[in-house]
């Protein structure tokens, strides 16, 4: 059985906004993998006559401390970063997806203890709860990616039950059951195609997020380790010589914010792109 | 006669306080279309969703609904499960809504095929792209991959009616197949499904409160007031002579040419409050001929051949 699902809905361009983000996240990954190719320098190759040199045709976003190449890092940055945003996001999403579908689906005792581990999970505050994790398995890139994913499973959880709500009571539902459809039948082929937009929405703006979290534990020391080039860490080194070489952090937090803009732009266009009453401008 | 295919006796529906549908009996033969009149909030869908089995599970159902000679009521879930779609398939009012809006039409043709036969994929295909043909929906084969929303309501509910079809079920629950589409297309889906009783003698249950429908397409037909089944008798008898003051009520609110301009004629009253029913006959607060007799539930009285009335009046006129 195939679902023309998501297919018939995203065959419509993605206009506007959302084609400007989709843009931008398109440029990203193509310089992220390409890095090795794209980038002009070694992103660790020391040269102690740049250091701190401002930008120029060679180096167009200047040296930092140690004389290396901002653009080549910040390319190679945009690996982990990426890597990490998306990665989270779908480990959360493949955890927390079943699970709000089941507790939504089936509901009564299921709900409760499938729901309650995940409100505890929530009521953490994000941050505290990545520190936490981190402190116990050690720092690192996988580490960050998992502890962002736990961040995400109960948001994920909770909006895929809440649309999973609506859509049990929808009278196709109750129609597959009248055709002898199985529960689980109709909860995978029925419910679950027609839940997940508010899911993947959320998804696309998490994964923003996530770009911010990686950078905010890097930037602490917490995430990826030197010399392995980060967004966060390259924020932290930057920091120390933000008077003499400001383009040293200007440029890697430049590089955050367009990757945030993206995800953002994109959410927003597939929210407006699955509710059809609202205006999306 | 024949054994009845389905018969009801006594069953009742409770949502929690509110009683939706009461001690209704009746019986319904192979073959014939059996309409189900009354306005809207009767119990006309409940009693059909009791048949499916597919009440929410906040509904108390009780007495019982012989189907094949064996209870639905006494079936376990997977059970009744086996019967839904196969033996027992139903037609939704609002066929937009009745299809998945994310899944291919002939898909869900397929899927209903699927669940209850052992057939492959591309046999299910091809048997539901023969439904849809059979159904009358023109090149079945390229329309079977599309979303339900590039069909109109019509061609949908042609749609609907090939998924309940899809395994020749003996009866056929049919909830205002009409109400959401346009006249032209109306005439149509009733013809459709005459011509489908005729070809596979399908028995069929048409719920309707639109009198119309119900005088073009039933042999017989039963009203429901208030959740008690009032009146059951071949269908010109409910149109010619009509017994029950609520069924001779809602035939003089059938608006004519001679109606004219004015208001519409209305029934007196309003319907009781579900959750505190009058303690006999429903229809006695607002009943014209109403008696003392009435204060407890009328039996089924029997002037004509087939013809069965629950009215304390018609059978004290039976009596004299």
């Amino acid at each position: 059985m195939t679902a023309v699902a998501i297919v018939a809905p995203v065959r419509r361009r993605l206009t506007g906004r959302a084609a400007v983000g989709a843009g931008i996240l398109a440029v990203l990954v193509v310089l992220a993998v390409l890095a090795p190719v794209i980038a002009p320098h070694d992103p660790n190759a020391i040269d102690p006559s740049r250091v701190l040199a401002g930008p120029d045709a060679s180096h167009p976003f200047g040296s930092d401390a140690l004389g290396r190449d901002v653009f080549s890092r910040v390319l190679f940055a945009y690996r982990v970063s990426l890597g990490v945003a998306v990665g989270s996001v779908l480990v959360a999403m493949a955890v927390g997806v079943p699970l709000g579908l089941l507790a939504g689906f089936y509901g009564g005792a299921l709900d409760s203890l499938i729901m309650r581990p995940v409100d505890l999970l929530l009521a953490l505050p994000a941050l505290l709860l990545a520190l936490s994790l981190i402190t116990i398995i050690g720092p690192g890139s996988g580490v960050v990616l998992f502890a962002i994913a736990v961040i995400y499973l109960p948001i994920l959880a909770r909006v895929v039950r809440g649309s999973v709500l609506g859509v049990v009571g929808e009278a196709y539902v109750i129609g597959a059951r009248a055709r002898g459809v199985s529960p689980f039948g109709c909860m995978v082929r029925h419910v679950l195609p027609n839940s997940l937009g508010p899911a993947v929405v959320q998804a696309s703006v998490l994964m923003g997020f996530a770009i911010q979290i990686e950078a905010a534990l890097s930037f602490l020391g917490l995430g990826v380790q030197p010399p392995t080039p980060s967004l966060g860490l390259m924020l932290a080194d930057g920091y120390q010589v933000l008077q003499q070489a400001p383009w040293a952090d200007i440029f890697p937090g430049l590089a955050i914010a367009i990757a945030v803009l993206g995800f953002v732009l994109v959410g927003d266009g597939l929210r407006a792109h699955f509710d059809p009453h609202g205006v999306s401008r | 006669m024949t054994a009845p295919l389905l018969a009801l006796d006594g069953v009742s529906v409770d949502y929690g306080l509110v009683s939706a549908v009461s001690d209704v009996s009746l019986e319904v033969s192979e073959g014939e279309i059996f309409g189900l009149v009354g306005e809207s909030g009767c119990g006309k869908t409940t009693l059909a969703l009791a048949v499916m089995g597919l009440l929410p599970r906040s509904a108390q159902v009780r007495g019982r609904i012989g189907f094949q000679g064996d209870d639905l009521l006494t079936l376990t879930e997977a059970g009744r499960r086996r019967l839904r779609g196969d033996r027992i398939s139903m037609v939704f009012q609002d066929p937009e809504a009745a299809l998945d809006p994310a899944f291919a039409v002939g898909e869900q043709v397929a899927e209903t095929i699927r669940a209850h036969r052992p057939v492959s994929g591309r046999e299910a295909r091809k048997r539901a792209t023969q439904l849809l043909t059979e159904v009358g929906i023109p090149a079945a084969a390229e329309r079977y991959g599309d979303p339900p929303h590039r069909l109109s309501g019509g061609m949908q509910q042609r749609v609907v009616i090939a998924t309940a079809l899809a395994n020749e079920p003996a009866l056929l629950v049919a909830d205002e197949p009409t109400t959401a589409l346009d006249v032209t297309i109306q005439a149509q889906i009733l013809a459709l499904i005459r011509e489908l009783r005729d070809r596979h003698r399908t028995t069929v249950i048409l719920i309707a409160h639109d009198l119309g429908v119900v005088a073009q397409l039933c042999d017989r037909a039963g009203v429901l007031y208030a959740g008690q089944l009032v009146e059951v008798a071949p269908v010109e008898r409910i149109f010619d002579a009509p017994e029950h003051p609520y069924t001779k009520a809602l035939l003089a609110a059938l608006p004519t040419r001679a109606t004219g301009r004015g208001a519409l004629p209305v029934a007196g009253g309003g319907v009781p409050d579900l959750a505190d029913p009058p303690p006999g006959c429903r229809f006695a607060p607002r009943c014209p001929v109403r008696m003392d007799a009435c204060e407890r539930v009328p039996a089924f009285t029997s002037r004509a051949a087939g013809h069965a009335t629950a009215c304390w009046h018609v059978e004290a006129e039976r009596a004299a």
